[in-house]
């Protein structure tokens, strides 16, 4: 005994402490296995769950009503939320701090004596740029920075206001002056401006500043409206205007030639539309009405190829008219405000209203998004700046985009689509996972039909109809198919297979009908054969007949493809396909998927049912054969009813691997989201989809938690598929483990 | 008659045949899969001969016969031949009607060049060029003799050049290191303290003078280095295309060069062994069309041995829990219906966990405790390796279970309660009875596991894998194995070779390859753990009481 235990008792104690500390550890790492798949679960769910999360607000900042003794106008906050600014109607700019509510910089428009501020117009979604109409026929443009200064004591805000331009409004023979009453404004990437504005006498002017040609022109569109107009808009690219009249007519220009304006678009309300705005995206119209109805239009391409305005969504009422419309610039956000100073945030793409607040008991008199849509904030009638924070992280997806039919801008009906990504920040991004599961089914089921059959004979001879010296060198072949890695396999079907396939489509199909046609022939002759001939071939015959019927068929299809192909499909399968059809030939499709998952999918069933069909005791076939049964009759009648528990867990676990398989999917198919049950062409599953989409999503972003839903989706799937198995193949076997 | 037909409905005679040419059918399919990849990843090392065609308009074209096929369209038989010389036709290959070939001929002195760039040249050798100068060959010397001549001046000019500039890096280490500190410095803004300008005052200091030790050294070296530039560069071959267009070739960008028209089987053979061993030993070339794979074998077998650190013992574990301690009842059900999940999860959802928890949650926050100084720039806040092999590591974990519980399983009960008989805990009955019988079991599922992850694509190429990582995970650096480092592997190769790269049809052999060897290396271990598992069997069946 070594020294380190004296006594025969300590030895005993440090063995002791061994046994219980190795009971301890190898009892966590027991249950760090069901640790490891409820970990996968929670954190999948915990990734995802945030999609169900509506929009809240809490307010961060209320000031009471007592700096300005006029009402204001305008009002807007820098992207760090810490200074707001407001414009009243005297001209005068008041910069405030958000933390300590104190004013820090004031500035005044040139205003003349006695000049009032009637309207005013922000001209940009990204930048603080707007005009003011005045009561003297004045458009004053100016814009405002809110730089971010970086000091040792950390940042502070830097407000600027700068005068970009005046311009003075025609008061044709006229005693009173020419009132600005109701004014839009946009100023678009190339620094073009155009401000369209109704006069006192009702009258709509249009004034273009074309920055490329820094050349004017101005039109008064009364000509093409009769009638009181209520609200107008325009886009935020300077190519659309829109204009609700009091008749209920809207008219739709475009004004992109700015030398022609045209008139594009006519149609009728059901209500007086008190306020027009267009959405990001500048597609999208948000039309606020006088009963308090609020819904979105979109021009939709009509059968004439002509686009006319829809309605494409509508949202919750209001009890009274509305009169403001602002708008998000990150996305298909807006606000509506009513009469009664009632607020609603509604998103266009889903036809949510998503949250309702009242700031006050006065109207709002105005609003604003924060420049990142992270805050809204508000003026009263009493001049109570309000500033909420907007809690809404993922308002793209509710599980009617996720899984329903949406009708997205530009599309002409609802329909289910994915395309997570666009060219551009105004980009509607379209998360229908339908076509997605679509996929992977149309995968699977190609997969399926191609593999059971193939599998499951394979092991009914391997088990029960081959020599045992073959059936033991067998399986391990099948095995090493198992082994094979998909992504050599997905290589091949991508560049080898799906190829092959183009070329000798109409040797395969030669070959499929042709097969079980020789098959019957051959089968028909051996059965002439004597019986006592029969009996004189070894074992294992049967595989030795099959092999010459294949390849004869072969060679009958690969010489008579051509002839075949003239005469039926004159001279090319793929071109008629498309023509009589209309049926498209893509090279990756989904036959070619469905093969090559074969590959994966077949070792497995095969592995599995054969082991199923093995155990089945031998007292049952022993029993049915000494009743006088054939083979096959035994086979069909005892041992496969016996092996059915087996059979059917084999398939569930070949349906689980197809379904989450990748790499083939990825690099055997074209990977477009379509729904389509062609089977020429290919699909997107959501394996795939993940593998291609995630490295490229932002952390935490909509796309990265709808793609974690998707992995969640496989998980569940996967686990109800293999639970499954599990539990009927038991109860299977259980059924028969009496005999 | 009626009977007879009766009788053979009863035999089934039609059904067994069918259940036979099911299993046919997966044989063949096995056998074709591995038959192209034998014939195609084997065959794309052998030097193919040169085929001049002329055609009827006079044009002449000169490369490696690829395929010939018959146009569906026109029903003209044609062919494609690789011409190569990217730089002078903009395309690898050309299909030509084969009724417009006037002639084809194998010409002796073609030769295949293998580039640094543009891939392959075909052409015929003109002269040589050294310094500017033609060599003309001596007497009894040919051309050919020549220009292997120079071409091996031009590749010793070469090494040398790359000696030096290794020299000067080595010189300018210490510098660059002070450098690299003063930018961090910057970085942090801790310029704007007092403490912060001494210290980066102090750097500046240090900096100055060891640029002014080591400026003597480095301007020698740049006059050297000029020298031999300016040689490597006058060094070159003039070399003809099959049309007659000149061309100058830089001697020290051409890899190898051959006649392969005037080569016979043994000089072919050999030619075949080297090219074979620069497939596994060297790095690649020409985004991964060209070269070796020996960066993806690397990061492969590396991923796979952390991924095996992890993944062995808690497999081992488990499975002795479930075998030695845990009582027959729900939880065990539990653990069992979690191992068959775990196996039944597709490997995309793992890879999605390990992006979002191992690398975002855990990675991030690591970032956040120990590499501050480097944010935003992430370290271990992206994919690496270790991240990879942990995501593996859970993926082959219900493998390493049901293995080793089949070894555990194998060893006899009356082994177990010998021991616990004669009075040793379970714990040593464990260690010295069971682990040791198990060891077969165990060692079967570290290999099935290797395998598994060695051939997995879609979890790595979203936690760590890129297309081309400049440093391997393990080198002479402190502190020696890098964690964080991206890293290459076989079979994301073959994925981003195949699908991604510019220049898909030239760089398919390449991917033949690639796949050759992936599977070489998969269906050995595989064979390997059939052949433990199988004498694990036979052992266990005499040792039975």
């Amino acid at each position: 005994m070594s020294t380190e235990h004296k006594t025969p008792k300590d030895f005993r104690r440090k063995v002791e402490r061994a046994d219980r500390w190795s009971r301890r550890v190898i009892t966590t790492g027991g249950y760090g296995i069901i640790i490891s798949i409820v970990s996968i679960l929670l954190f999948l769910i915990y990734q995802s769950l945030p999609l169900a999360k509506g929009a809240s607000i809490n307010e961060i900042l209320s000031m009471p009503a007592t700096r300005s003794e006029n009402p204001v106008v305008l009002t807007g906050v820098d992207p760090y939320l810490e200074v707001f600014y407001e414009l009243d109607n005297r001209g005068s700019i008041k910069f405030y701090n958000v933390d300590s509510k104190a004013l820090i910089k004031e500035d005044q428009l040139p205003l003349k004596a006695n000049e009032k501020i009637l309207t005013a117009a922000k001209g940009n979604l990204t930048k603080e740029i707007f005009t003011v109409g005045s009561d003297s026929g004045r458009l004053i443009t100016s814009s405002i920075e809110m730089k971010p200064e970086y000091t040792k004591s950390g940042r502070t805000i830097e407000a600027m206001v700068y005068q970009e331009e005046e311009w003075q409004a025609a008061t044709e023979n006229d005693t009173i002056p020419n009132h600005i009453e109701k004014l839009t404004f946009v100023e678009n990437s190339d620094g073009t401006r155009v401000w369209s504005w109704i006069d006192h006498t009702g009258k709509l002017w249009l004034r273009i500043y074309d920055a490329e040609d820094e050349e004017e022109y101005l039109y008064d569109l009364s000509e093409d409206i009769s009638g009181q107009i209520t609200s107008f808009s325009l886009s935020h690219n300077a190519e659309n205007l829109v204009v609700a009249l009091k008749d209920k007519n809207v008219y739709w220009f475009d004004i992109s030639d700015f030398e022609k304006i045209q008139l594009k678009d006519r149609w009728t309300l059901e209500t007086i539309a008190d306020a027009v705005n267009y959405l990001l995206g500048d597609q999208a119209v948000a039309i606020g009405g006088q009963d308090g109805s609020v819904s979105v239009w979109f021009p939709v391409r009509s059968p004439a190829n002509l686009f006319k305005f829809r309605k494409v969504h509508e949202f919750i009422s209001h009890n009274a008219a509305i009169d403001q419309i602002y708008v998000s610039s990150r996305n298909r956000n807006f606000l509506t405000v009513d009469t009664k100073g009632n607020v609603k945030l509604h998103y266009s793409t889903t036809g949510q209203t998503q949250l309702e607040f009242k700031p006050a008991d006065f109207p709002v008199t105005a609003a604003a998004f924060s420049p990142k849509s992270n805050a809204i904030l508000v003026v009263d009638g009493q001049k109570r700046f309000s500033l909420y924070n907007l809690e809404n992280p993922h308002p793209e997806t509710t599980l009617k985009t996720l899984f329903g039919k949406v009708w997205y801008e530009g599309y002409p009906k609802e329909e289910f689509v994915w395309q997570s990504t666009g060219g551009s920040d105004e980009f509607e991004s379209k998360l229908s996972l339908i076509p997605l599961i679509f996929g992977t089914f149309k995968g699977t089921l190609f997969a399926m039909f191609f593999s059971v059959p193939l599998a499951i004979f394979a092991a009914i001879y391997v088990s029960q109809f081959a020599p045992k010296r073959l059936a033991r060198q067998i399986k391990p072949t099948i095995e090493i198919m198992a082994a094979l890695p998909s992504v050599v396999i997905g290589f091949l079907a991508g560049l080898y297979f799906s190829p092959l396939f183009e070329e000798y489509l109409m040797v395969i199909f030669l070959f499929v009908i042709l097969l079980p046609l020789f098959f019957l022939i051959a089968l028909f002759i051996w059965q002439r054969i004597p019986e006592k001939m029969q009996a004189r071939f070894p074992l294992g015959i049967e595989i030795l007949f099959v092999i010459p019927i294949g390849i004869i068929t072969l060679v009958f299809a690969m010489s008579f493809d051509h002839v075949v192909e003239q005469i039926l499909f004159q001279g090319n399968f793929q071109q008629w396909l498309y023509s009589t059809l209309q049926i498209t030939y893509e090279t990756r499709n989904s036959l070619v998927v469905g093969f090559a998952l074969g590959f994966a999918v077949i070792p497995i069933i095969f592995t599995v049912s054969e082991d199923a069909i093995s155990n089945v005791p031998e007292s049952l076939s022993s029993a049915s054969l000494a009743l006088g049964a054939s083979k096959w009759q035994t086979v069909r009648r005892v041992v496969l009813p016996a092996a059915s528990g087996g059979i059917f867990a084999a398939i569930m676990l070949g349906l689980g691997r197809a379904v989450g398989e990748t790499m083939i999917v990825l690099m055997a198919t074209g990977n477009t989201p379509i729904i389509d049950l062609n089977p020429f062409n290919g699909f997107r599953a959501m394996s795939a989809c993940i593998a291609v989409e995630i490295p490229e999503a932002p952390v935490g972003g909509t796309l990265y938690r709808v793609l974690f839903f998707t992995g969640l989706l496989l998980f569940v799937f996967t686990f109800i598929v293999n639970t499954l198995s599990s539990l009927i193949g038991d109860r299977l076997r259980k059924k028969y483990a009496r005999f | 008659m009626n009977s007879a037909k009766s009788y053979q409905k009863k035999k089934g005679t039609g059904y067994v045949f069918t259940s036979g040419l099911g299993l046919v059918i997966s044989l063949a399919m096995v056998a074709w899969i591995i038959i192209i990849i034998l014939v195609k990843g084997l065959g794309f090392f052998w030097p193919g001969d040169v085929l001049q065609v002329k055609l009827q308009n006079g044009d002449s074209y000169m490369g490696e016969l690829w395929d010939e096929h018959l146009d569906k369209e026109t029903l003209v038989e044609e062919t494609q031949i690789k011409i190569g010389n990217r730089d002078v036709y903009g395309r690898d290959f050309i299909w030509l009607k084969n009724n417009e070939i006037a002639s084809r001929s194998y010409p002796e002195n073609a030769v295949t060049f293998e580039r640094m760039e543009y891939g392959n040249f075909y052409g015929f050798i003109k002269a040589a060029y050294l310094d500017d100068k033609i060599v003309q060959p001596g007497d009894g010397e040919t051309l050919k003799d020549v220009v292997f001549d120079v071409h091996d001046q031009a590749m010793d000019t070469k090494e040398q050049i790359n000696d030096l500039q290794e020299e000067a890096t080595e010189i300018m280490a210490p510098l660059a290191e002070v450098q690299r500190e003063m930018t961090l410095l910057q970085l942090a803004g801790a310029e704007e303290t007092a403490t912060g300008k001494q210290q980066f005052d102090e750097l500046q200091k240090k900096a100055d003078e060891l640029d002014k030790e080591i400026s003597p050294q480095i301007e020698k070296i740049n006059a050297q280095l000029t020298t031999l530039v300016l040689r490597d560069r006058a060094s070159y071959l003039e070399v003809e295309t099959a049309d007659g267009t000149t061309k100058h070739i830089e001697l020290s960008s051409i890899v190898r060069f051959f006649y392969p028209n005037e080569m016979g089987a043994v000089s072919k053979s050999i030619h075949y062994a080297g090219k074979l061993w620069e497939f596994v030993a060297d790095n690649p070339r020409e985004s991964n069309t060209e070269g070796g794979v020996f960066p993806a074998i690397f990061g492969t077998v590396l991923m796979v041995l952390l991924m095996s650190i992890a993944v062995v013992p808690f497999g081992v574990l488990a499975a002795i829990y479930l075998n030695e301690y845990a009582k027959q009842g729900a939880i065990i059900r539990f653990i069992r219906l979690s191992v068959n999940n775990l196996a039944g999860v597709p490997s995309i959802v793992f890879g999605v966990f390990g992006l979002g928890f191992f690398v975002y949650a855990v990675g991030g926050s690591i970032d956040q405790l120990f590499f501050s100084s480097k944010l935003p720039e992430p370290t271990f806040g992206t994919g690496g390796i270790l991240w990879a092999s942990l995501t593996l590591a859970l993926l082959t974990l219900p493998v390493v279970v049901v293995a080793t519980e089949e070894g555990i399983l194998a060893v006899p009960r009356a082994n177990k309660e010998g021991a616990l008989a004669l009075g040793s805990t379970k714990w040593q009955m464990i260690r010295k009875i069971v682990l040791p019988n198990a060891m077969p079991g165990i060692l079967t599922g570290l290999i099935l596991a290797i395998s598994r992850g060695a051939g997995e694509v879609a979890p790595l190429m979203i936690t760590g894998v890129v297309k081309l990582a400049p440093t391997l995970a393990l080198d002479g650096s402190f502190p020696f194995l890098h964690l964080d480092r991206k890293f290459m592997h076989l079979g994301f190769h073959i994925y981003d070779v195949g699908f991604q790269s510019p220049n898909v049809e030239a760089a398919k052999p390449m991917v033949y390859s690639t796949a050759l060897l992936l599977i070489i290396i998969v269906v050995l271990l595989n064979l390997f753990a059939i052949y433990i598992r199988n004498n694990l069997r036979k052992k266990y069946k005499t040792s039975t009481f």
